[in-house]
């Protein structure tokens, strides 16, 4: 690499280096080599979470209807196993595969080569460093008990520390983008990781390193909680979405207007969301009402979004039978419209009193953080990994496996909890039901959250023996992916394979 | 409690306030401006408007789709 392709940090933030140099915009071969080693390693790493976390989702599901499973080892007691579960998909899956994602979209969008590659493979060995040590400490009983935060403080510097590691090379990605006007991906993609670590390291310092006092806490907690999922997660998730609707299906977004004010309407008001969670708490009641006035005008971005995924997929929804990406896009994008407006619509007081403290809840959050951005992130790995192994995959039955194994998984678990959430939100309200009834009547939904849980791991492990075949495959006899083919650039994709083994 | 309470609308505030200068940058550097044209920048001569990129792996092509005679081979 020359001097302009691989800067130093403080060459990166001199806008003088960069306005006088060429700007070649590279090659999709020449990007997509250059973040084969920083973004397959970190799917790997997250694949690897992926299953520890679907293990130990299942043993907390399990015990939630037959609590004396494993009950005696306090390693495995449902206060551990829970939040280890958590905080495993959150901070080992859900997040460095994110990160992998976003840094490809970085890079594709600002057509540059990503730069330093193997400094970032380091910081991410880093990051699991910091995951393995957080789940470690809460299964040995060293967990905070603040939901979306149990790692213990030690575990939360080496994360911040490793996040900053690798959030400042895609920041440079995009600092050094030869292609100077942004799309909507591009904002989102910022956004989200100026806003993490904001986020992260304000909720630490507030709740784990210098603890706040009182309800307080829980403020913090909820903005904390609320927002990981808002301005974290879903921005990459809606970045994903606005690549690769329109680049599967070969037509550019229905309108691109309606897409920045989506953008700009959750910058504005998501963030003042999460207190809605503290609906009939001890808190200020200022608070709580301008969270549901922010919740309600959540509105807007959701629909605008909503509308334009709509629009731009009519007349093409045939397509859903020949693209693995676009099923699983697809099916996280509607997701998202219906988690998004089943989220403002619990800021409702009336509609909170019944749901708050419920089943109702847990299907919410996994309406959201699944069904819409863990299956946004399977379609986006199902796009990158052939362009970065220069294989396609093995197996299309396993893809297809994976697909209906996770979409009826996931509704099979968010249906009947959100049913049972309301019952037991109802049989809670009223003064004439004992408690211990309306705990029992939740059973049967929590059972069949178990087999649904069942179904996802099957689809999980089917993706996990696809992504270790596609890699296992490289030194095999070269076949260039289908859509190198459908692109002429089998010629281009080969030299490339050949140069790098 | 005051103090955190003003830590926490701060925050808040915070994340608002970027959101806003960014938008500033945005309207100053014409970042909002040509719309048909940024709504374009998903593709490139290797992947054009107009091509599906993305298929199963050795199942049939839609037929409408440009590429698809030079696959079903």
């Amino acid at each position: 690499m020359n001097s302009q392709s691989s800067p130093s940090l403080r060459q990166a933030l001199t806008p003088s280096d960069n306005d006088s140099s060429p700007e070649r915009k590279a090659l999709l071969a020449e990007i997509d080599a250059s973040c084969r080693r920083p973004v397959l390693f970190m799917f790997a790493n997250g694949l690897l979470w992926l299953m520890a976390g679907t293990a130990l989702a299942l043993l907390t599901s399990y015990k939630m209807h037959s609590p004396n499973f494993l009950a005696d080892w306090s390693w495995l007691t449902f206060g551990r196993v829970r939040p280890a579960h958590l905080n495993t998909m959150v901070y080992g899956f859900a997040s460095q595969v994110a990160i992998g994602v976003a840094i490809w979209l970085m890079c594709r969008l600002g057509r540059v080569p990503f730069m330093q590659g193997g400094l970032v493979v380091g910081a991410t060995i880093f990051w699991n460093i910091g995951v393995t040590v957080g789940i470690v400490g809460i299964l040995a009983g060293d967990s905070t008990s603040i939901e979306w935060l149990e790692m213990p403080g030690y575990a939360a510097y080496i994360l911040f520390i490793a996040y900053a590691l690798i959030a400042i090379w895609a920041i440079i990605a995009f600092r050094f983008r030869r292609e100077r006007h942004l799309y909507v991906s591009q904002w989102y993609l910022l956004a989200a990781l100026f806003w993490f670590p904001w986020l992260y390291s304000a909720a630490n310092m507030m709740l784990v390193i210098d603890p706040v006092r009182g309800t307080v806490q829980g403020a913090v907690n909820w903005w904390f909680a609320h927002n990981v999922l808002g301005l974290w997660f879903t921005p990459i998730g809606l970045a994903a979405i606005y690549y690769f609707i329109p680049k599967v299906i070969g037509r550019p977004i229905h309108s691109y207007f309606l897409s920045t004010l989506g953008f700009w309407s959750l910058a504005l008001f998501y963030n003042w969301a999460g207190i809605h969670h503290l609906i009939g708490g001890p808190m200020p009641a200022w608070l709580i009402t301008v969270s549901v006035v922010a919740s309600m005008m959540m509105i807007i971005p959701v629909v605008t979004v909503a509308i334009n995924h709509h629009m731009t997929m009519v007349g093409h929804f045939k397509k859903l039978k020949y693209s693995p990406t676009l099923r699983f896009i697809v099916f996280g994008a509607m997701s998202y419209t219906v988690v998004s407006l089943q989220g403002s619509s619990m800021a409702i007081r009336s509609l909170n009193e019944v749901t708050h403290f419920t089943h109702y809840t847990i299907a919410h959050a996994h309406l959201g953080v699944y069904a819409f951005f863990t299956m946004v992130m399977f379609g986006s790995m199902y796009y990158i990994v052939p362009r970065l192994a220069l294989r396609e995959w093995p197996s299309a039955r396993l893809i297809s496996i994976h697909f209906w194994t996770t979409a009826l998984g996931i509704l099979l678990y968010v249906v009947p909890l959100s049913v049972g959430g309301v019952l037991q939100g109802l049989a809670m309200n009223n003064p004439d039901i004992p408690f211990l009834k309306t705990v029992e009547l939740t059973k049967p939904y929590l059972v069949t959250r178990t087999f649904a849980g069942i179904l996802m791991t099957v689809g999980h492990t089917v993706f996990a023996v696809n992504f270790v075949w596609i890699l296992a495959r490289r030194r095999k006899a070269y076949q260039p992916p289908v859509p190198f083919i459908a692109a002429g650039l089998q010629q281009e994709a080969g030299a490339q394979l050949g140069k790098d083994i | 409690m005051l103090i955190y309470i003003i830590i926490l609308a701060g925050s808040f505030v915070f994340l608002t306030g970027s959101a806003l200068l960014a938008l500033r940058w945005a309207l100053r550097t014409g970042q909002l401006r040509d719309s048909r044209r940024t709504a374009l920048l998903v593709f490139d001569e290797d992947e054009p408007v107009g091509r599906m990129t993305d298929y199963f792996p050795g199942r049939p092509l839609p037929p409408t789709d440009p590429a698809s005679p030079s696959i079903s081979k």
